[in-house]
């Protein structure tokens, strides 16, 4: 027999993500705390899926996780209005086309 | 994260996950001794919810940095605390159908204003526990009214029961305090007083249990209609204080008994599930 | 798959009475660890497990039931100590964790290989319902065999208490596969496929290569095997007066 030749087990935390129904995506449940992937996916199946509540799961060790938190990368401070929606206000400008063109605004077409 | 914040969060959450975990102590006596296989299964999974309970709650307390075992060691050494309810015996099975439903039930008042708490990871736990605590009531008034409408030694038994809850249960949120001197109102961690939470219980439940025939021992309750709240003998606020300080009927019996179980698995936590990596 | 003629009453009741005993039994003891588990994730796994098996015993009580004319709670409760029929393997009280686990390992792999010799069996509502049993187990075997792995392979404490555990279960580790009164009417209409004797040598080559990877000795052949559902001792009569003590103060009362 090949005894435990592993390091001392660390208990660490999993998190535990979950599909409720076929289609869905994975979204993130809470943790368990394990020593290893085998008993964490079981602990996950006993606190996310007991009730037959899920039809996936996903167990990642939490320091495998790649966490991004920089305000400055995900929040930069200068103006990015040109890559959304909310920059590209028309309506008075519209409506001064229209006023030149003597039309007005087109209804809207019922489907 | 505000210092004075995250101590009022972690207190809060630890003093909720031991109640989770000190909670299946009166119950679990009555697993061997249900008295119906689909009883037996039903109380089987209440009380699983309550150590699942437990560990969604102390996840949430271990992520604020305190470990796992340093909360099992305070609350064994009495230096954190467990709700009021779960210092007190169970004598019989009327007492499991009267702690699944009312006792649950004045809990689940509290819970669910907690599903809005300021801590994100606080409110989606508690979102996920009123979800499963819901079938728990439903278990518990079943065991009553089934009791209430059966044999005379069951219903004496149910109102004997109910006799001696009572008092804790309107202890359980707690002495009136006002709302601007509660640091947890404050930070938005709860969002009701203990009043708020009583005067809902009452309003819901008084008549739940009147129309089983069952007499509520207090002769001073009543629905002030004029003032639009219940009026009721004042709890025994001594008796409260006591009973929390580990003082109460069965607190040192079942920390003791948590101590020794808790002795007798440190080897498997030792040398299989390991030592917890640090913070 | 339907019989052309009515399996043997007696026997079929035996054997279900055996089942559903050994599952409601063993239900107890791992009941036992609520709350107080190693670990609080455990203790939420030992539950679903007691859970799986009284639901296996309520499932086979209700089959026993229709087969008797009798109400599945009558079953379970109210029957006097010396009438139950669960393997002795399973009168070994909760123990350490090793002893826990070292019974669930035995208990389970014996089990899996009872149903597998029931699951093409003649009489459908067995049939069907040990197929979706076979499908629960599954999740049993994994906890246990997990474990089983982990404490044989950590030095020191962990095997040892293992090793004990195993030498205190030896006698009985066996008894699962105690013949059933009237077996050999049930295998000639295939409601089992062989007699218990050749399920106890196909469940011994089963467990015979964790227990040589693990270098675990193999459970010796059970003394006293005709007696193995028999005899339960003085821990089953002392569990019998808990779980009926209800029942028994006011009997005839619906809970």
């Amino acid at each position: 027999m090949r005894p435990k030749s592993t390091p001392a087990p660390v208990l660490e935390a999993w998190e535990v993500f979950r599909q409720e129904k076929d289609g869905d995506p994975m979204r993130h449940g809470g943790s368990v705390m394990a020593p290893d992937a085998e008993l964490a996916t079981h602990y996950a199946r006993e606190m996310y899926g007991r009730r037959q509540e899920s039809v996936r799961l996903w167990v990642v060790r939490r320091s495998d996780v790649h966490d991004l938190d920089d305000g400055d990368l995900l929040q930069p401070p200068l103006d990015r209005s040109f890559k959304k929606p909310g920059g590209y206000v028309m309506r008075d400008k519209l409506a001064a086309a229209r006023a030149q063109s003597g039309q007005a605004k087109p209804k809207a077409r019922s489907k | 994260m505000p210092d004075e914040y995250r101590t009022a969060v972690l207190r809060f959450v630890e003093m909720h996950a031991n109640s989770e975990l000190m909670g299946v102590l009166p119950e679990r006596e009555w697993l061997m001794r249900a008295p119906t296989l689909r009883r037996k299964l039903a109380l089987t999974a209440k009380v699983q919810d309550e150590v699942g309970h437990a560990q969604l709650l102390y996840r949430v307390a271990e992520d604020l940095g305190k470990p796992r075992e340093t909360m099992f060691d305070d609350l064994l050494a009495g230096k954190t605390k467990f709700h009021n309810v779960f210092h007190y015996p169970t004598v019989g099975w009327a007492d499991v159908g009267m702690i699944a439903w009312l006792v649950d039930a004045a809990a689940i008042v509290a819970q669910q204003a907690l599903r809005d708490s300021s801590y994100a990871p606080y409110a989606r736990t508690m979102r996920k526990i009123c979800w499963e605590e819901s079938v728990h009531i439903m278990h518990g008034r079943d065991v009553v009214v089934t009791m209430v409408t059966g044999s005379t030694a069951q219903r004496a038994a149910i109102q004997d029961a109910l006799d001696r809850w009572w008092g804790p249960l309107m202890q359980m949120h707690g002495p009136r305090s006002p709302r601007e001197k509660d640091r947890d109102l404050h930070w938005r961690i709860k969002a009701k007083t203990s009043e708020e939470l009583r005067q809902e219980f009452l309003t819901i439940y008084v008549p739940r249990i009147r129309e089983l025939g069952l007499v509520i021992p207090d002769p001073d309750l009543r629905y002030d209609e004029t003032a639009g709240e219940w009026r009721y003998a004042e709890p025994d606020w001594d008796e409260l204080r006591t009973v929390v300080t580990n003082h109460g009927p069965m607190s040192q019996a079942r920390l003791e008994f948590r101590r020794l179980a808790r002795e007798e698995t440190r080897w498997v936590r030792e040398s299989i599930l390991g030592v917890p990596r640090a913070a | 798959m339907t019989a052309t003629a009515a399996p043997p009453a007696t026997a079929l009741a035996e054997l279900l009475r055996s089942m559903a005993d050994d599952e409601f039994v063993i239900g107890f003891s791992d009941s036992e660890w609520t709350g107080i588990a190693p670990l609080l994730e455990e203790d939420v796994a030992m539950s679903s497990l007691a859970q799986d098996e009284l639901g296996h015993a309520a499932a086979l009580y209700g089959l026993l039931g229709e087969l008797t004319g009798t109400d599945p709670d009558a079953l379970a409760y109210d029957r006097e100590p010396p009438e139950y029929r669960h393997c002795r393997l399973l009168d070994h009280g909760r123990g350490d964790w090793a002893m826990t686990i070292a019974r669930r390992f035995l208990y389970d792999t014996a089990d899996v290989i009872r149903l597998e010799a029931l699951a093409e069996g003649s009489w459908a509502p067995l049939a069907d319902l040990v197929g979706k049993l076979v499908r629960e187990e599954r999740y049993h075997r994994m906890h246990a065999g997990a474990w089983l792995d982990r404490l044989a392979r950590s030095e020191g404490e962990p095997r040892d208490r293992l090793l004990a555990a195993l030498i205190v279960l030896a006698p009985d580790a066996a008894t699962v596969f105690t013949p059933i009164e009237g077996e050999a009417e049930l295998v000639a209409a295939h409601v089992m496929d062989a007699p218990m004797t050749e399920l106890e040598g196909r469940w011994r080559a089963s467990i015979a290569p964790v227990f040589g990877d693990l270098d675990l000795p193999m459970p010796p052949p059970a003394t006293d095997p005709e007696r193995g559902r028999l005899n339960h001792g003085a821990d089953f009569d002392w569990l019998w007066g808990e779980f009926t003590s209800i029942r028994r103060a006011d009997p005839g009362a619906t809970w």
